[in-house]
């Protein structure tokens, strides 16, 4: 029988689901998956799958003796490697007291797999396709009690061309735990499907940096499942300047009173590349606190998406949910599409939402040129400081120099072609 | 040879006419004042000499030390010696102050072919400036202009010529927003800096400012035009008479 190129896809991830056991939540999982979403689907509008659906793509079988190619940023991290999606305990550190890894059985995996497929995420394409594919879920647990002061790394990398690749992580923090962890997408595959899930328990606290730069050629569906409780604290900000098409969604209930979400981003966009940050927010419970600030630099014909939807439910009074995307356009052929959505069922809130695009403004310029400075020297400046201020802000200050010069190593290639 | 000089100045903006065929000569060591009502110009005319984009000459022309600026853009004006202190001074999030300071010192100071200043020799050079200015060293650490009065940032304005040293200094304005305290702060600032080598150019409304920086000579613009020139005492009768006696008088 003849299929299309899109079939395939479907036929190959079924194919690898047959490696396993049949009674698996990988059956279930490949069975949901359908096709890749049609950009008649109102999240997916703004960033079409559709090239995917012309590409021979099959999900890879990670090689556990491939070599490394990442090294640690970080003097005195714990590294935790994943290579070809597969978690590799030989190229990871031991973890200190009160810190675990697990790789998670069929129940447990079932019990993750069903978080996701009760929340927002159930179609999301990596939501199924990942849950079939991954060669399992690996398990981050922070006992309670315990404020981990390393810094955990966890570097993703490997694949091949027309590979896709399907790491899965579960990051839970008992009572008033703590941690900062930063993450690193290097891939070589075609197609990315991070799947994450955290669960917050009371008083936990996480710092989290993502950092997405994997291939040139490569397409990242990252898929971030977030649950709150009562009194935790997630901070987490996502660079993005890598891949030909990135989209970072992350879906957060806040289901506990007292808890405080912050997700900023950045993106750095050149050439022909894509990237989105999606998320959405379900403030569930009364009194939390939510904020986003995206930013982004585009040159060349790229795009760059934020669709942030914050959800405010009719009990959760005396919420306060803040949104703020502002892009800097420095092609006339780049584009910035920023969507923010507000859904306010209580009546006793603070919501507010914002978004430009533009250009650099010009009083600034002829300000910063009046002072004798270039018109180019002028504009890195003024870019450097646009960035400057979110990361200072977003970012813990023993991280705000690494995160910078990520961000710079980016920066210039758009600027050294645009200005 | 003027320091400045401008020759028949004619501009549009938005097909109106704003400047008409403005001349002025300004030699070394002197200090003139362009007082007009709301609507003569004054802010055009700073920014037409400053090289804003959008203000270039329909005809005439201007000339800094007997150059040309007509193909010259803002920076390269700039760096040449030509100092505009804004009447509102941009705010620049996440431009810290010090080093906006040593990007604009350094690149005038290359264009001047002396040597670039390195960090510690800078920050020494400005904290000493700064605290003739009143100017705090925090102030400095702040992104510049945000969050500052209406005082810091004139103060700050002022600074920035200090540090520049430029050949003409064009002050719009410089005098709104201040009370008096720091206007005269500013205007201290401002005669510490005259000499026999440069050249200021103040433009104000009022006569106020005038007490203080005082002027070699006054002209009066209005309609895009200077109407009137004098001395000193040309000033006392824009505050005794009002702008309309004497452009009615024109």
């Amino acid at each position: 029988m003849l299929h299309n190129v899109r079939d395939n896809y479907i036929i190959s991830v079924k194919d690898h689901v047959s490696q396993f056991e049949e009674k698996s939540f990988r059956k279930l999982a490949s069975n949901d998956f359908k096709s890749w979403p049609s950009p008649r689907e109102e999240t997916w509008r703004l960033s079409r799958l559709g090239v995917l659906s012309r590409k021979e793509i099959t999900p890879i079988t990670p090689n556990f003796k491939k070599q490394i190619s990442s090294v640690s940023k970080f003097n005195g991290s714990k590294i935790i490697r994943f290579v070809d999606g597969a978690f590799r305990e030989d190229l990871s550190s031991k973890l200190p007291p009160g810190s675990s890894l697990n790789i998670l059985g069929e129940e447990d995996s079932l019990r993750c797999f069903h978080k996701f497929k009760d929340s927002n995420l159930k179609d999301h394409p990596s939501t199924n396709v990942s849950f079939s594919c991954t060669p399992s879920i690996v398990k981050l647990t922070i006992e309670k009690d315990v404020k981990i002061r390393d810094l955990f790394e966890i570097i993703y990398e490997g694949g091949d061309d027309d590979s896709s690749v399907h790491p899965a992580l579960y990051i839970e923090l008992k009572d008033k735990s703590s941690i900062t962890i930063i993450e690193r997408f290097n891939h070589l595959s075609s197609l990315i499907m991070p799947l994450q899930l955290v669960e917050l328990k009371k008083n936990a606290s996480i710092n989290s940096l993502k950092i997405f730069n994997d291939n040139q050629h490569s397409y990242n569906l990252s898929a971030n499942c977030t649950f709150l409780s009562e009194k935790s604290n997630y901070n987490s900000f996502s660079l993005i300047k890598g891949g030909l098409f990135t989209r970072s969604e992350t879906h957060a209930y806040l289901k506990g009173e007292n808890c405080n979400l912050n997700l900023n981003g950045v993106y750095l966009s050149s050439k022909n590349q894509h990237h989105d940050l999606t998320t959405a927010i379900y403030h569930d419970v009364p009194n939390c606190t939510s904020k986003q600030i995206v930013r982004g630099v585009l040159g060349g014909k790229s795009t760059g998406v934020f669709q942030g939807k914050v959800r405010v439910a009719p009990d959760a009074q005396k919420t306060d949910g803040q949104q703020m995307s502002k892009a800097i356009l420095l092609s006339e052929n780049a584009i910035a599409n920023a969507k923010p959505e507000l859904e306010i069922y209580a009546d006793d809130v603070i919501c507010a939402h914002g978004a430009t695009v533009g250009e650099i403004e010009d009083d600034q310029l002829f300000y910063l040129k009046s002072r004798g400075i270039s018109e180019k020297k002028a504009k890195q400046i003024l870019i450097t400081a646009f960035l400057k201020d979110i990361i200072n802000e977003s970012v813990t200050e023993s991280m705000q120099n690494f995160v910078f010069e990520e961000a710079e190593l980016a920066l210039s290639e758009i600027i050294s072609k645009e200005i | 040879m003027p320091l400045l000089e401008i020759k028949n100045a004619k501009l549009k903006l938005d097909d109106k006419d704003i400047l008409k065929g403005l001349s002025l000569s300004v030699n070394s060591g002197e200090v003139h004042a362009i007082m007009g009502p709301n609507g003569s110009g004054k802010s055009t005319l700073s920014y037409m000499l400053a090289g804003r984009d959008g203000y270039e000459l329909e005809s005439g022309e201007v000339f800094l030390e007997g150059q040309s600026l007509s193909d010259m853009e803002a920076d390269k004006r700039a760096r040449s010696g030509l100092f505009l202190a804004f009447q509102y001074p941009v705010e620049l999030p996440g431009v810290g102050g010090m080093s906006f300071l040593r990007e604009a010192v350094n690149s005038r100071r290359k264009f001047l072919g002396e040597e670039e200043l390195d960090h510690l020799a800078f920050v020494k050079e400005a904290r000493k400036v700064a605290s003739k200015m009143f100017v705090k060293d925090e102030m400095l650490k702040r992104a510049v202009n945000v969050g500052f009065s209406g005082g810091e940032k004139k103060r700050f304005e002022i600074l920035q010529m200090a540090m520049l040293m430029p050949k003409v200094s064009i002050l719009d304005e410089t005098d709104s927003g201040l009370d008096v305290d720091a206007l005269k702060i500013v205007s201290d600032g401002v005669n510490e800096q005259r000499n026999e080598e440069n050249a200021i150019v103040v433009i104000t409304h009022y006569q106020r400012l005038l007490d203080y920086i005082v002027p070699d000579f006054v002209h009066i613009l209005s309609d895009g035009n200077i109407i009137k020139s004098g001395g000193p005492e040309l000033a006392l009768e824009v505050e005794k008479n009002g702008y309309v006696g004497l452009i009615n008088a024109a």
